[in-house]
């Protein structure tokens, strides 16, 4: 037992941050989870345009995206990132942005494809929104018309490492500055565009219910907007006869 | 009794046959077959009529639109295909821009209920006995038919889109990483000029 205590033991130099108050585990468990969250990506691909054909061969054997641990999901409440591939056409983005709504924090946006940043070969297309990130925070653009599979697994890593960094969190963008994002949806969509999505309840759930949150859109949300009721529960045929 | 198989000439003849009951019409051969039919608004029922009915034209591919803002006139053209004689035959009307109002022809062939719903979105032309000319593919658009001549597809998005400016430190931190643009078109061209 003696011997035991007497090995040497080399303790790591840890740069503390500055709300570690000098204890050790502090951010092991940040630490961990950022690695963690970073090494399972579930993609969920909207794919909206051409750049989806690149995404194939990205994720079967030739590139397999798979060795990075990212796997496509089926349902945007288990994915963790939303892969918009292409042109945005108004209608599409009305889908877009429920799915993006429905998706679990925190989440992140990949857009593919010119047609994303900046409207693309469409710019002059009167029925294609050009510029995702009006309407929802974007953590990456890989641009390219169509960008290759090694650009799309290169982009993917760039958001590994900022996700192990901790430095993507452009998902809280959207609960602290919704009402700018509601805006832009709704100089699109009319004044009386709304979402199932109760986000600002969600911002105050996840923390980030800040003073840009509400605004003069919010209030027009507010003032039209239905409230969610559960569905009604019904037992029997209904018909007045079974009484 | 030998059966005969369509061919361009036998077919021809007899088209243009069944063809002279409709008055004022005018036929044009742009292929070997493909039958270009001029007529006026009035008679093109009839002709729908006859043609689905005698010579087994049950199929209506298309109906196009096409804007002619010097005339004051809107051109439509219905594509119809026969599975018997393999023919198409391209039924050319005008009518006139405005008030732009047309004959359904769903009653004749079903398919045409699409068609002229698409049409009715992207040129603003109605179509009477239609059986639904509500918004179909520009399920948010609340602006001018965006098909016709007029309209300014650029000054449109111009005043309706913003757009975000190119960012050359984008570039840099990539090219600091070794990316980016690594061989330029002067490096690969044999002369070396820039």
């Amino acid at each position: 037992m003696s011997k035991l205590n007497s090995i040497p033991v080399a303790v790591p130099v840890v740069q503390q941050p500055s709300g570690g108050a000098g204890n050790l585990l502090a951010n092991v468990f940040d630490e961990l989870t950022a690695f963690c969250r970073s090494r399972s990506l579930f993609m969920l691909h909207y794919c909206t345009g051409c750049g989806a054909i690149e995404l194939p061969p990205a994720m079967t054997s030739r590139f397999d995206m798979e060795r990075l641990g990212i796997q496509p999901m089926v349902t945007p409440r288990q994915a963790d990132i939303l892969l918009v591939t292409g042109y945005v056409s108004t209608k599409t983005l009305k889908r877009i942005i429920l799915t993006y709504e429905q998706m679990n924090s925190p989440k992140y946006v990949i857009g593919i494809c010119s047609c994303t940043v900046n409207g693309g070969m469409y710019w002059q297309s009167y029925a294609t929104a050009k510029v995702l990130a009006d309407y929802m925070p974007v953590d990456m653009y890989i641009a390219g018309c169509m960008p290759r599979p090694e650009a799309v697994i290169s982009g993917l890593r760039e958001l590994m490492a900022n996700i192990r960094a901790g430095r993507s969190d452009n998902w809280k963008d959207y609960y602290r500055h919704y009402d700018h994002y509601l805006g832009n949806q709704q100089r699109l969509f009319g004044e009386n565009w709304q979402t199932p999505t109760d986000v600002i309840g969600e911002a105050r759930h996840y923390d980030q219910f800040g003073p840009e949150t509400l605004g003069e859109h919010t209030a027009l949300l507010e003032r039209h907007q239905t409230p969610l009721l559960p569905f009604e529960m019904r037992l029997g045929l209904g018909s007045e006869s079974n009484k | 009794m030998k059966l005969t198989t369509a061919t361009p000439n036998n077919v021809s003849a007899s088209l243009e046959f069944l063809l002279q009951e409709i008055p004022g019409l005018r036929t044009k051969w742009a292929g070997p077959r493909r039958l270009r039919v001029d007529l006026s608004a009035e008679t093109l029922p009839a002709l729908l009529a006859l043609l689905k009915g005698r010579a087994g034209y049950v199929h209506l591919s298309a109906i196009s639109c096409v804007d002619w803002p010097e005339q004051s006139e809107f051109e439509l053209v219905y594509h119809l295909w026969s599975y018997e004689l393999n023919v198409l035959v391209k039924a050319h009307i005008r009518i006139p821009r405005d008030p732009g109002v047309y004959l359904s022809v769903y009653d004749l062939y079903h398919p045409a209920a699409f068609f002229e719903r698409d049409i009715h979105e992207m040129f603003g032309l109605y179509f009477e006995g239609s059986p639904d000319m509500g918004k179909f593919i520009l399920t948010e658009w609340d602006g001018p038919p965006p098909m016709r001549k007029e309209f300014d597809s650029e000054a449109w998005v111009m005043n309706q889109f913003e757009w975000q400016d190119y960012r050359p430190d984008w570039l840099a931190e990539i090219e600091a990483r070794g990316g980016g643009i690594t061989t330029r078109p002067q490096d690969i061209r044999k002369d070396g000029k820039p």
